[in-house]
């Protein structure tokens, strides 16, 4: 699957400026970034430049000191928490590097969770989160706590949590980070199935191997990109 | 022993590095401790501390019983005490009191003394002996014999100076002169509050009055008898007095209590459940510090796991985490103990006067004991689960650098959140019970007396009877009297009468009626009397429902009248109308008639939750008396009139004092002393329950929230909104309340029938109260929930994520 065209996040001139006692931050600085629809987008740079934030502003978890962000068209820098709950809720799914579930909740629950924020009908939510299971290939893990799978699996049950919802963008953070490098490649490889079915991804990594599935690398250094490179090897 | 003090002071020193923990965790037990401490210092003072004499448990009160009759308890008459006396033999001694107000005109002001004329043997039965003095002689209770009188400590230092040459000396005492024969020791004022005794001598009248019950008997059990040979042998008596006597004594029998169990048997149930309810206190007060205990543990999981890994033994640990517990128990009880101190004095001055021993409540060698050893156990009671818990740490996991050391197993929140629902179960028992009390208070106040409190005044005159020694030289004081009264400014009417309503006096008489079979003395019905005078009625407030009440033109010598209340009308005059008939009350040998001119309400005469007994009244003129309570109605606040009541009295005769000036609004009060402080007393014990079981929900919610902060995150970062972490927090919180409001109304509801013999008018399972006390509880602990659940509100899911 390739890009569109259609810009489904745009940014102009982010900043992101952490204030800590006296001391302040410039975590990113001007920052102009097009993700289209259906593109793969990997963010790469060295610990501590910026990646983390950034994909933190792209997922609403936080906002820009400075600067605008457009999201499938609409202006979201400025937005209300609720309202950025619900656009996290209805448009962004979230693969966190730890995996992030719920270690209370089946793993089923865990997948169903994002849809009982909707108001969805208990029938609709099943059936979404069962879809997702199957994608993940974790349907036969349904019943089981988190704590009873392998690294591998909790991140394949998080992307089908990410994915349950439909989002307009996947966005990862170090996916494999936590995962050895079977499990890795093995969500890796899921990731590029997502794709390649027309989700767009933006994902965060260290790891040049993976930064090369993607269609374009941004590097950040010091809260700046300093280079934007296309994809050497397809999948 | 090294290892013990070591773990003192690593106890402590923990303590101190945690002020804000210790401080609420003493706060809680000092709370719990104080209230068990001071409850326990009444329940000493008034169930377990022996009586104040020598050998107490031989000390007995012999008394009547007229079951059929409704008399459970009653006194004796003179004749029956002669013959008790005489003929049993299980006692070392018996004597007779008499409780009798006195007027003492030495000096300048005279004064109503409390006194009682007792058997000369008086003073052996109760084991005291005279500090200055001597006591009685045997001869001296007999007619005829010379006036002496014994004074109290009190009297003696008060009024003559501690004079050590009092012995010897004359007093006058109600217009007569008394030699003074012995002082009594310092703060001995049995029976009565009493400051004078007098022997007490039964005239011919008396000795053949049997159907005249006003004696308090004593006795003093020989050593080694037991109280059920006693009953037998008094058993016997009663039997064979009822052969003798079958028409006074038929039905009537004896029963011999112990002196304590007479004195404090009615306020034990009331004591009883107090204790329960502190019991319940210091329960929920143990819960909260375990839950902090628990958290607590979790923080030091690393603390223990290193401990463990460097070879510390379970059992040692297990040790120390008590020793620190046993601290906070310590100085948990050390703060309960202060809060009993200054319990204990707010208790005796609600009390004091109203309820039996009070005044001799302190915290004793006992109290003290009591508090030390409930300290050590509270400590151990609360701490040990925690420290079981904490000493057995995953040391694998939890020694792993960064390892998850901060975070507590399912098994230890479960166990935090049963903790919290027991304290709102525990909470709630406590609260239907306040409430129940508070809803029978308010029923009992509600009660029509039968007369109007408001606006009313009453004052007690005793007439010397030397002074006053026929009912012609009674009956000009009282006109006088009632004149003079009745023209105080703001004085509406003026009474009198010989006991008022709930001021403790009641006479009873047994009568017979006109026209209806006639019974002999020991089958007559008996109703309560009072002879009034003035305008008796419209003064009380009393309605007068048929033909008229006693008037000034009721006077000696003129046709006999009384008048009937309602209920005696309905209950000996069925569908009849009793005005004109004839009615004859055994208060004098010739038993004349008395036509019945009138029927009055009804009054609670004796207490407010009891049933109005039926009254027969009659004019003061026909039926003069040298005890007399005077009634004012006034326009104006009814004490406002006390010195110039007082000052009337005296104007009249300069010797004679006026005691226990009581307005009607405290006549009512002072009767439901009882109800009304354990009413108080359950109150405060429910609402310390409810903060302690609030802040034991907030704790384990917040500990929860602050466990949480990862998951919050993680909910927000997939659209949770504030409301449905709000929501999800709240319902954690709720779940809490209502699974502890549903095991507290079960435990309610087998509980509170304990208190059914405290209740008036309401049932020990009102499904109003116990509405009422979920809602508020639920409410409460909503309440709890609502700053935990803002917090996690506030997570910044950002921070949150980061953290992980």
């Amino acid at each position: 699957m390739t890009a569109n065209g259609r810009a489904m996040i745009h940014l102009e001139g982010v900043t992101k400026v952490f204030y800590t006692d006296e001391v302040e931050t410039h975590a990113l600085a001007t920052i102009q970034l097009e993700i289209k629809k259906g593109e793969y987008v990997s963010i790469a740079g060295p610990s501590g430049c910026g990646k983390s934030t950034l994909l933190s502003l792209l997922g609403l978890l936080d906002s820009p000191t400075d600067g605008k962000y457009w999201l499938d068209g609409k202006q979201v820098a400025d937005l209300s928490l609720s309202d950025r709950a619900r656009i996290r809720n209805l448009q962004i799914g979230f693969i966190f590097q730890s995996f992030n579930l719920i270690g209370d909740l089946t793993v089923f629950e865990n997948v169903e969770l994002p849809l009982t924020y909707r108001g969805m009908k208990a029938a609709d939510r099943r059936q979404r989160a069962n879809d997702a299971l199957e994608r993940v290939g974790m349907a036969h893990r349904a019943r089981h706590l988190p704590s009873q799978l392998s690294g591998g699996q909790q991140q394949r049950v998080a992307v089908a949590r990410a994915v349950a919802g439909s989002p307009l963008i996947l966005l990862a953070d170090e996916p494999t980070g936590n995962l050895d490098s079977k499990s890795g490649e093995a969500v890796m490889e899921l990731l590029r199935e997502l794709h390649r079915g027309g989700a767009t991804l933006c994902m965060v990594t260290h790891d040049p191997r993976y930064a090369r599935h993607a269609d374009r690398t941004i590097h950040l250094f010091d809260g700046r990109i300093v280079e934007e490179s296309a994809a050497t090897a397809a999948s | 022993m090294d290892a013990i003090l070591q773990d003192l002071r690593y106890g402590l020193r923990m303590l101190l590095k945690n002020p804000g923990f210790a401080a609420v965790a003493v706060l809680a037990l000092a709370l719990g401790i104080g209230a068990n401490t001071a409850i326990f210092s009444v329940v000493n003072a008034v169930l377990l501390r022996p009586l104040p004499f020598p050998d107490p448990d031989r000390l007995t009160m012999v008394v009547s019983v007229n079951p059929a009759k409704g008399f459970p308890k009653f006194p004796a008459s003179p004749p029956d005490f002669i013959d008790w006396r005489a003929q049993s033999r299980v006692f070392e001694e018996m004597a007779a009191v008499d409780g009798a107000p006195y007027n003492l005109s030495e000096g300048t002001e005279p004064e109503r003394l409390n006194g009682s004329r007792v058997s000369a043997s008086f003073l052996g039965v109760v084991g005291v002996k005279p500090v200055l003095g001597r006591d009685f002689l045997p001869e001296e209770d007999r007619e005829g014999a010379e006036p002496v009188v014994l004074i109290g400590h009190g009297l003696w230092t008060r009024r003559f100076g501690s004079d050590p040459g009092i012995v010897g000396r004359t007093i006058a005492l109600n217009g007569k002169r008394r030699t003074v024969v012995g002082v009594l020791p310092q703060g001995y004022t049995f029976p009565n509050r009493s400051e004078v005794w007098t022997p007490i001598a039964f005239d011919h009248d008396e000795l053949s009055g049997r159907g005249a019950h006003y004696l308090h008997v004593f006795a003093r059990l020989k050593p080694g008898t037991t109280l059920e040979a006693a009953q037998v042998e008094m058993d016997t008596i009663a039997e064979r007095l009822r052969k003798q006597y079958p028409d006074s004594n038929t039905g009537w029998g004896t029963l011999v209590s112990p002196l304590s169990e007479m004195m404090v048997g009615k306020i034990r149930p009331a004591l009883m459940v107090l204790l329960g309810a502190v019991c319940f206190v210091l329960l929920i007060a143990c819960a909260n510090v375990a839950n902090l205990l628990l958290a607590r543990a979790t923080e030091r999981q690393k603390e223990v796991a290193i401990r463990l890994a460097l070879g510390a033994g379970r059992l040692r640990l297990v040790r120390q985490l008590l020793t620190e517990s046993a601290i906070l128990g310590l100085l948990g009880g050390l703060g309960g103990l202060v809060l009993a101190l200054w319990g204990t004095d707010l208790l005796v001055a609600a009390g004091g006067d109203n309820l039996p021993r009070f005044r001799e409540v302190s915290v004793d060698g006992r109290v003290l004991l009591f508090t030390l050893g409930l300290s050590l156990v509270t400590g151990l009671f609360f701490g040990v689960v925690p420290a079981l818990q904490a000493s057995r740490p995953d040391l694998n996991e939890t020694l792993k650098e960064g390892g998850r050391g901060g975070t507590s197993g399912p098994g230890r929140h479960r166990l935090r959140s049963a903790l919290a629902i027991g304290e709102i179960a525990l909470a709630l028992v406590l609260l239907v019970g306040a409430g129940l009390m508070f809803r029978s208070f308010q029923r009992l106040l509600s009660v029509d007396p039968g007369f109007r409190p408001d606006h009313l005044l009453t004052l007690d005159v005793a007439l010397p009877e030397t002074k006053y020694p026929d009912g012609a030289r009674q009956t000009v004081f009282l006109r006088q009297a009632l004149e003079r009264l009745g023209a105080l400014p703001g004085v509406v009417s003026a009474a009198a009468a010989t006991t008022v309503p709930l001021a403790g006096g009641v006479i009873s008489y047994s009568f017979s009626i006109d026209g209806q079979p006639e019974q002999p003395p020991s089958n007559r019905s008996s109703a309560r009397y009072d002879a009034v005078g003035g305008d008796f009625f419209r003064a009380m407030g009393i309605g007068i429902l048929r033909g008229r009440g006693l008037l000034d033109s009721d006077v000696a010598g003129g046709p006999r009248v009384a008048v009937i209340s309602s209920g005696m009308a309905h209950k000996y005059f069925p569908g009849e109308n009793p005005i004109g008939r004839l009615i004859r009350i055994d208060n004098d040998h010739e038993r004349a008639p008395r036509e019945i001119v009138g029927i009055v309400a009804d009054v609670k005469h004796s207490s407010l939750d009891g049933e109005a007994a039926p009254h027969v009244y009659e004019p003061l003129a026909q039926a003069p008396s040298t005890w007399l309570t005077f009634v004012l109605r006034a326009t104006v606040e009814p004490m406002s009139l006390a010195t110039a009541a007082r000052q009337a009295v005296l104007a009249i005769d300069r010797e004679q004092p006026v005691s226990e000036m009581k307005t009607g609004e405290a006549l009512v009060s002072d009767s439901v002393t009882q109800p009304r402080l354990a009413m108080i007393l359950l109150s405060v014990f429910a609402a310390v329950a409810l903060l302690l079981a609030a802040v034991g929900t907030y704790g384990v919610v917040a500990y929860s929230v602050s466990q949480r902060t990862h998951e919050f995150g993680v909910r927000m970062a997939l659209g949770a909104g504030r409301r449905e972490v709000l929501g999800l927090v709240v319902r954690q919180g709720l779940v809490l309340a209502a699974a502890g409001v549903v095991l507290g109304l079960l435990v309610a509801a087998g509980a509170t029938r304990l208190l059914a013999g405290l209740l008036f008018g309401i049932s020990p399972t009102d499904p109003i109260t116990y509405g009422l006390v979920a809602v508020i509880l639920t409410f409460v602990a909503l309440l709890a929930c609502v700053v935990p659940a803002r917090r996690a509100t506030l997570v910044d899911p950002m921070t949150a994520l980061r953290c992980e």
